[in-house]
């Protein structure tokens, strides 16, 4: 059996209801590291076949493999291209599969050698930044080489980011492969920001945890069988769902080393309970997740460099891999997580998961002492952020349903920009507070009392998971909100219905210190389109407002235009670049649809509806997306 | 005077570093001191390491240990 001969299926006969926190630890012997090249070698001429680079190389892929043997871990070798030249790699492949059951997989990471560079006369080394035709003579010349090797194909590969395209081919051409790591959580500008723009892996906007890629958008998960790539896709490492997306993803993850980058440790003790209470928030999801949670460890030799890495020492490098291995086999041996290679874990998922099961965290602020609290939703339809801190607005929106073909690499229009596309996205395109003018992306709601106004972005709360049926709902605690004359206890409650690709939120009046007032209520969301910080055209853009089939409405001019109508059923805007249509629609007293276009200093389009409430009154939307036509 | 090259460790530059940018330094041994190259920070090892605890001082919760029921519990 390819990669897998003689091993048990671990969760065989185990009780899937019960709570499992699974674990995949990959590793890569990469001949040439990254980072090692550069940084070891600073003061030398490049040569990526120096004796001491790969020779060390193969040390630390050893002393990788034998912390997680030493703490009963399993692991999943990915062998390199390079490492497909080197015997003795292959060699300790096959020895570590017969000895512990590890997987051999293989990695399209780590293609620099040299042979790589004579054959192909580039410095490229990114699957999905090549052409297409590239992608196809590399995979298969990389996946003949391991066969050659090893006398089977691989079931499981993987790089960076795994585009849909490249996806498709493997699977058409080497259907053995089931599994593959496939984006890097929110990493994206941040990255290459924090890299002194010069790493160019723009991957924002996927899923956080395992999913099924659709064959037209890897960041979308795939609705049914029709949609399906045909692989378990998992991010590389599972990462920090709050600091990752305001910071630099390397510095949050569950790589060790990553921690040490982001200098979240002692420095006189070597201690790093972050790391710990990383692993242990994600084996908290699975309270939100039907008994499920999902580790991912895969750490490059580059990371634990004999020369130091960072300010690390080589001697805390090491020790911190090693503590991270045993903190994990420590959970082993108390029955509390269970080790898999990737292709085991592609079994179990597809047995454990639907397609149209959402995943869901709700995610605190373990480092930085703020208490603030995030809900992360994601389906076929959409990935949707809540932020508890501002009254449960939503400030990270993705519109998955619309399947975005958006080829990446040489020769498409995305060379290297394989994020997907947001509809809102508060810390590139603002969120409720800006400078001066203009308004930010956000979706929220103002309570308004005699020419007072509050939104909720200000009205700081908690929120409370539960499931009822085909409902995720998020009960938040209520928020008092304080008038001059009166105050109003309101709380908010927002519904995701599995497969709907709708968000329904209900604001609820609890109390109001008059009870015979009334006030007014205004939904919105404040919207725009991209991948990045830098504002896009939106002059292709369509809104309207929706009645008894008679539509209102205009197209994006930048001339900062209103449009409202009473008892709207419907408001609505399509985004063709994004082939996304999303609308608001609504359930409430006196309810008006209104949409206001944008200007050129504020490029975004706002959708809302303005009604009355009084005590023990509800207001409910939806949010919807659609595909556009 | 002689070229720069790298120090003792790969130290970073600790002001960049506050801005969320990894910017490896570089050792001037003539002046015993290390510089960034894209911002005026220039400061000796001792002056590095110091910097280097002073950017903590965002993590406050760095040194705390949660526990399983501590993910969904606030303060008040």
């Amino acid at each position: 059996m390819p990669g897998g001969a003689g091993r048990a299926d671990c969760f065989q006969g185990k009780d899937l209801r019960m709570d499992q926190f699974i674990l995949n630890i990959v590793h890569r012997p990469e001949m040439v590291p990254e980072y090692a090249e550069k940084v070891t070698g600073h003061g030398q001429a490049e040569d990526i076949g120096r004796k001491a680079l790969l020779t060390e190389s193969l040390d630390i892929f050893k002393v990788q493999q034998e912390c997680a043997h030493r703490n009963g871990l399993k692991t999943t070798i990915e062998m390199t291209y390079a490492s497909l030249f080197n015997d003795e790699a292959v060699e300790l492949a096959k020895a570590d599969h017969e000895r512990f059951g590890d997987e051999i997989g293989l990695t399209l990471l780590g293609l620099p050698c040299r042979e790589f560079r004579e054959k192909y006369k580039t410095k490229d080394f990114c699957i999905w930044m090549f052409s297409m035709e590239d992608k196809k003579a590399i995979v298969t010349d990389v996946f003949e080489k391991f066969y050659e090797k090893f006398g089977f194909y691989p079931e499981s590969t993987g790089s960076y980011y795994m585009d849909a395209d490249l996806i498709c081919f493997i699977k058409e051409k080497y259907p053995s492969v089931k599994c593959a790591v496939a984006t890097c959580w929110e990493e994206g500008p941040k990255a290459y920001h924090t890299c002194n723009n010069s790493w160019y892996t723009f991957m924002d906007g996927g899923p956080w945890a395992p999913w099924i890629p659709s064959k037209q958008n890897t960041h979308a998960p795939a609705a049914s069988e029709e949609e399906d790539s045909g692989i378990v896709a998992i991010p590389h490492l599972s990462r920090d769902l709050i600091a990752c997306y305001d910071g630099n993803g390397s510095n949050f993850g569950t790589h060790p080393q990553n921690v040490l980058r982001g200098m979240i440790y002692d420095s006189e003790k070597w201690e790093y309970p972050y790391l710990y209470n990383l692993i242990d928030q994600y084996r908290y999801q699975a309270k939100f997740n039907n008994g499920y949670a999902y580790n991912m460890m895969f750490v490059g030799p580059g990371w634990m460099n004999k020369m130091g890495r960072w300010e690390a020492p080589y001697e805390l490098l090491k020790k911190s891999y090693e503590d991270g291995c045993a903190y994990y086999g420590k959970l082993k041996k108390e029955g509390r997580l269970v080790d898999m290679t990737m292709s085991e874990f592609a079994d179990f998922y597809r047995k454990k998961k639907s397609y149209t099961e959402p995943e869901c965290a709700l995610w605190r602020d373990i480092l930085y002492g703020s208490q603030k609290q995030l809900f992360w939703y994601c389906d076929p339809f959409m990935r949707v952020g809540v932020n508890m801190d501002q009254g449960g607005a939503i400030f990270d929106l993705r519109p998955y349903v619309a399947k975005l073909n958006w080829p990446v690499g040489i020769g498409t229009p995305h060379i290297q920009d394989a994020s997907y596309p947001f509809l809102i996205q508060e810390k590139y395109r603002a969120g409720y507070f800006t400078h001066y003018a203009g308004e930010g992306t956000i979706r929220s709601a103002k309570i308004c009392h005699n020419g007072e106004e509050v939104d909720l972005c200000l009205c700081r709360t908690k929120a409370h998971f539960s499931q009822e049926g085909k409902n995720r709902i998020l009960t938040l605690d209520p928020v008092d909100i304080a008038f001059a004359d009166m105050t109003v206890k309101l709380q908010t409650v927002i519904t995701f219905t599995e497969g709907a690709s709708a968000v329904k939120i209900q604001r609820k009046v609890l109390e109001m210190s008059d009870p015979q007032a009334e006030v007014t209520i205004n939904e919105y969301m404040v919207g725009c389109y991209g991948t990045t910080e830098y504002p896009e055209d939106m002059s292709t853009l369509t809104m309207w407002a929706e009645k008894n089939g008679v539509r209102d409405g205009l197209s994006y001019e930048y001339k900062c235009r209103e449009i409202s109508m009473e008892g709207a059923e419907l408001v609505a805007c399509k985004l063709p670049p994004v082939e996304t249509l999303v609308s608001m629609t609504c359930e409430g007293k006196d309810r008006i649809g209104y949409l206001k276009e944008g200007y050129a200093f504020s490029p975004m389009f706002t959708l809302g509806y303005t009604g009355k409430l009084q005590e023990k009154e509800v207001f409910t939307t939806w949010l919807n997306l659609e595909k556009a036509d | 005077m002689a070229q720069s090259g790298k120090g003792r460790l790969n130290y970073r530059c600790p002001s960049c570093f506050m801005r969320d940018l990894d910017i490896d330094m570089f050792y001037d041994k003539d002046k015993k001191e290390y510089y960034c190259l894209r911002c005026q920070y220039v400061g000796t090892e001792e002056d590095v390491l110091e910097k280097n605890q002073m950017v903590r001082f965002r993590y406050r919760d760095m040194y705390t240990r949660y526990s399983e029921n501590d993910f969904e519990k606030f303060e008040n």
